[in-house]
């Protein structure tokens, strides 16, 4: 792939290379964060350090949509969205083709996770959570930031992917 | 039927077809359900994309799925920080000198594994980088060691913890702690059925064996253990005793799974810390994005009420309760093949209550049907997510498996087929121990 280093698919590939880097800290740094709110209401509970804050549940769950949502994006990245292989393993030519088509499925979803999820955020604008008092559209705008994320990584995929259907076997 | 375009017919045609075409074009599956429902948002003019996110979003906002993360966690973290090692060396003492030593500490090393973590994938993944390379060296065939380990690996969701007990009380409203103790009895049954075929195994091909330990050497290998096996009873405990809710549970074994790593066994780094963290939320984003797709698919069979369709012609079979326990069961069986274990639960439980209900099966019971035949699904084809894992840390493909996957499976049939006859397999220890969580 060296000849890749000095055109435009190379500056894409290196900024979604820093993009999905970027995601997996983001994603270990959620999960860790999730162990607090919750472990904030159980030492509440049974003892006298802090006050039983009322947000931690909300806290915790707005946190938890923000994992599940950067987790997979980065599962479409690393293609690890679980599916099921019913097809004989075909030659690298229709492998290329057949993931296309796969592919085409997760690009149709993003689409509609971009534009419905732009009116979702949009909906949300102006709420505020129960508890905490959040503006709601922190959470709702992860529908739309998914949405983009997988096209962005979808289309390096799917340009790899058309190369090795139709082009020549390097 | 009042103010839909689509009868329920239609409508469910649309779903299962579009749903069954888009897996078979390798739409991932968490996909695949998402786009099933895209042609009905767009025909019925009450519905629009809105609701995928509405619904997706509900599904997520849920302080009960907030379990899973926390079980892969704790999982991963004891992987890292050296507490999978140490249980090892106890399975070891404990069966290594049974005939097939390694795959029968395979099962044991399970079972423990099964009472601190809730969640067979991360079991299966854990146990397929410590097993099959080790099992083939030894002279196990290969197909047989990735077949073990993905078998046994289904005992996290049965012995509990176990992530799918969570989320079956949590939709149906049973008591997750009476789950708890039902599980206990079957996941014991099906871990010795699963070392008997082993045993089995073991005779009629001559796998190698391990000499005999001391007791001396149990009993340290069982002291040095007791810290990690003390965090079955606090998990189990605190759910009992009403100190923590089943997510509460699970953060509980998370901290105490940290303090293990970092100041017990003193053996995880902040690069394993980062990599255990990392590795859970890519699972755990996985896994639970199917789920947020897989309530809007199931809340527009709801809309269109077809699971009262089917269950009116199956009602009208007039099953008595013997036999409406194995229909769960083969339905569980059936949708495990093609879902994962928590969408199925989202999904079908629901529909086939009112049916356990009809028969007055205890929903304890009921549960255990539904979670153990799930349990089986986890390493069935097509898309049996323990199986697939093991298969691809092995480097081979899921067809070469298969063989020894299902003779091993059929032992273990034997014990749902128990879980359905005799209902005290399941209610035993939760009607000795808190019988007012029953009915």
């Amino acid at each position: 792939m060296s000849d890749f280093q000095a055109d435009a698919p190379g500056v894409w590939r290196r900024f979604t290379a820093a993009y999905a880097t970027l995601l997996s800290w983001l994603l270990a740094i959620t999960v860790a964060l999730l162990i607090i709110p919750v472990s904030l209401q159980i030492f509440s509970r049974y003892t006298e350090l802090i006050p039983a804050y009322i947000w931690t549940e909300e806290m915790a769950r707005f946190m938890f949509i923000w994992t599940i949502m950067i987790g997979a994006m980065i599962g479409v990245r690393e293609s690890t969205h679980f599916e099921v292989d019913l097809l004989p393993r075909l030659r690298p030519r229709g492998e290329a083709f057949a993931r296309l088509v796969g592919r085409f499925g997760v690009l149709v979803a993003a689409l509609v996770f971009v534009h419905a999820g732009i009116e979702f955020t949009r909906f949300a604008w102006k709420r505020t959570s129960e508890l905490a008092d959040l503006p709601l559209w922190y959470i709702h705008v992860a529908w739309p930031v998914t949405g983009v994320t997988w096209l962005v990584f979808l289309g390096e995929q799917m340009l790899g992917d058309l190369k090795t259907a139709f082009g020549r076997i390097e | 039927m009042t103010g839909s375009v689509l009868s329920p017919g239609m409508a469910a045609l649309i779903l299962f077809g579009c749903f069954f075409l888009f897996m078979f074009l390798r739409v991932p599956v968490a996909f695949a359900l998402a786009l099933a429902c895209l042609p009905i948002l767009a025909i019925e003019p009450r519905l629009d994309t809105m609701n995928l996110m509405q619904e997706t979003f509900n599904a997520y906002n849920s302080f009960i799925l907030l379990a899973v993360p926390f079980f892969l966690l704790t999982a991963n973290l004891m992987n890292v920080g050296g507490t999978t090692d140490r249980l090892l060396k106890l399975s070891r003492a404990m069966v290594g000198h049974f005939p097939g030593g390694l795959a029968q500490i395979n099962v044991v090393l399970s079972m423990f594994f099964a009472g601190i973590s809730g969640s067979s994938t991360a079991d299966a993944a854990s146990q397929s980088k410590i097993f099959i390379d080790a099992q083939t060296k030894e002279g196990y065939d290969l197909s047989f060691s990735v077949a073990i380990t993905a078998v046994s690996a289904v005992l996290a969701v049965i012995v509990p913890p176990s992530i799918l007990m969570i989320v079956w009380g949590g939709i149906l409203t049973v008591s997750i702690g009476a789950l708890f103790l039902a599980g206990i009895l079957p996941g014991l049954l099906i871990g010795l059925a699963q070392m008997a075929t082993v045993h089995a195994y073991a005779k009629a091909r001559g796998y190698p064996t391990y000499p005999r330990e001391t007791w001396r050497q149990l009993l340290c290998a069982t002291w040095i253990s007791i810290p990690a096996l003390m965090t079955p009873a606090i998990i189990i405990g605190g759910k009992i005793f009403g100190w923590f809710t089943a997510t509460e549970s699970a953060c509980i074994a998370v901290l105490y799974a940290g303090v293990l790593s970092l100041m017990v066994y003193r053996e995880m780094d902040l690069k394993g810390l980062y990599g255990a963290l990392l590795d859970t939320g890519k699972l755990a984003g996985i896994a639970l994005f199917c789920v947020g797709t897989a309530s809007m698919f199931g809340w527009l069979l709801a809309y269109y009420k077809i699971p009262e369709v089917i269950l009116s012609n199956v009602s009208a079979w007039g099953m008595g309760f013997m036999a409406t326990g194995f229909f769960i069961s083969l339905v569980f069986l059936v949708v495990g093949c093609f879902l994962d274990a928590i969408p199925a639960i989202i999904i079908c439980a629901p529909i086939l209550e009112p049916l356990a209900k009809g028969v007055q099966m205890d929903p304890v019971q009921f549960a255990m049907i539904g979670i153990v035949s799930l349990a089986f699904g986890l390493v069935t084809p097509p898309y049996g997510l323990c199986l697939m894992i093991a298969c691809s840390i092995a480097g081979i493909r899921i067809r070469d498996a298969i063989r020894d996957t299902f003779i091993m499976l059929l032992p273990m049939l034997v014990i749902l087929a128990l879980v359905i006859v005799w209902p005290q397999v399941s209610l035993l220890l939760p009607s000795l121990i808190s019988p007012e969580f029953l009915r």
